[in-house]
């Protein structure tokens, strides 16, 4: 959209030139304006550091869940491309029930780092289901996951902790739909 | 876009008489077009000088560390450090931890660094975002020859005050002897790297 009237107004630019200076206070106004507005922004963005462009923990390691039986929940990680997750460093607990058996995790692919050992990681989607200890169809029910995971470039982020309320659903109704958990508010100067 | 297509369409022969109408009462064409070209060229002009503002000011860190300086935190033995103690060195600050595998792996080259540069005034101070006991536990089989402090999980939001906004790690800074940041390093910080860093500032 911008870059024709451009391109043809370069073309075609001398003969009119003496119209311009008729516009200038009003468009040298409008750059002040913009200049302000600028630097406005500028000023609100922390210098960032040297590196490589990087997704925040929430966004790398996204989480979510549903309710998938009156007595199971379903927990869900999408990894962005890049970025894995350690499979030995996945927690779930729920809130006003329990974890009735250790859940089965899917299988991962080994990972050798020669100053951090074996480990096992995921990458895309990690879906897992958990037992509860009591059934409670119909009921709404906190579930909360632990995770620590890296990104290629040569990052590691600290371990999070993500939380979503899903409801379970009724005895031989479908899984409810899978709900995102909620990014924790974070200031911008915080 | 219409409209200037439009206009574009119009016999150039209009144009004179555009020009020979004079004031601002006439609405002629080719005017319109040309103040829509000089605005968008006043906005593109913009949109660079503000990328270039944006480029030049995150690769430049002309902020003290002076925040940093005031932090105190317990060593391996528990013992507390205000990191003011060593302003008036090169101060390397690295937040690191014993769960980051690309951390562990630049850390034996820190240790030569600090062995080979601290007899000029180089100074490697580590803050773990982590808990004490792997701390110390990776520091003595590592022969760690410069401080590791127990920064804990807020830890990493103390180096988000310095840049780190994705909030990762490894996360160094580099700072001068008169207590400016020199620069500010998300991820692996290489030998080379910090050779070149630190060389100005000795």
């Amino acid at each position: 959209m911008v870059w024709a009237p451009i391109c043809s107004g370069l073309q075609r630019r001398p003969p009119e030139h003496e119209q311009v200076p008729r516009q200038r206070p009003a468009l040298r106004t409008a750059g002040s304006a913009w200049l302000a507005v600028v630097a406005v922004v500028l000023a609100s963005i922390p210098a960032r550091a040297e590196g490589p462009d990087l997704l925040p923990n929430e966004r790398a390691f996204a989480f979510a869940a549903r309710g998938a039986a009156p007595q199971a929940i379903d927990v869900r990680f999408t990894v962005a491309r890049g970025y894995y997750l350690y499979r030995d460093k996945l927690k779930f607990s729920v809130e006003g029930n329990a974890i009735a058996a250790d859940p089965l995790l899917p299988p991962g692919e080994n990972k050798h780092d020669e100053f951090f050992g074996d480990s096992v990681t995921y990458r895309g989607t990690v879906l897992v289901r958990l037992a509860l200890r009591d059934a409670m169809p119909g009921r709404p029910i906190t579930v909360v996951a632990e995770s620590q995971g890296c990104a290629d470039v040569g990052v590691c982020y600290p371990p999070q902790r993500q939380r979503v309320a899903v409801t379970l659903p009724s005895s031989g109704a479908p899984p409810t739909a899978f709900v995102p958990a909620v990014t924790p508010a974070r200031g911008w100067f915080h | 876009m219409a409209a200037t297509d439009d206009r574009a369409a119009q016999p150039s022969s209009q144009a004179p008489a555009s020009v020979t109408s004079g004031t601002s009462a006439a609405v002629p064409s080719r005017p319109v077009r040309s103040r829509a070209v000089t605005t968008a060229l006043v906005i593109l002009a913009l949109l660079a000088l503000g990328a270039g503002l944006y480029f030049g000011l995150r690769s430049q860190h002309p902020r003290s560390a002076d925040v940093l300086f005031a932090v105190s935190m317990p060593d391996t033995n528990g013992q507390m450090h205000r990191l003011d103690e060593w302003r008036g060195k090169v101060v390397v600050v690295n937040f690191w931890a014993t769960w980051c595998a690309p951390c562990r792996e630049e850390m034996p080259q820190f240790v030569q660094a600090q062995q080979d540069l601290g007899g000029r005034g180089l100074q490697f101070v580590g803050i773990a975002v982590d808990q004490p006991r792997p701390v110390r536990d990776y520091a003595e089989k590592m022969n760690l020859n410069y401080p590791a402090l127990i920064g804990g999980a807020g830890a990493i939001d103390l180096s988000r005050t310095f840049g780190n906004t994705a909030m990762a790690l490894p996360f160094t800074i580099v700072i001068d002897r008169a207590g400016n940041i020199a620069h500010t390093q998300l991820g692996v910080l290489p030998r080379a790297k910090l050779d070149s860093i630190t060389a100005k500032l000795f």
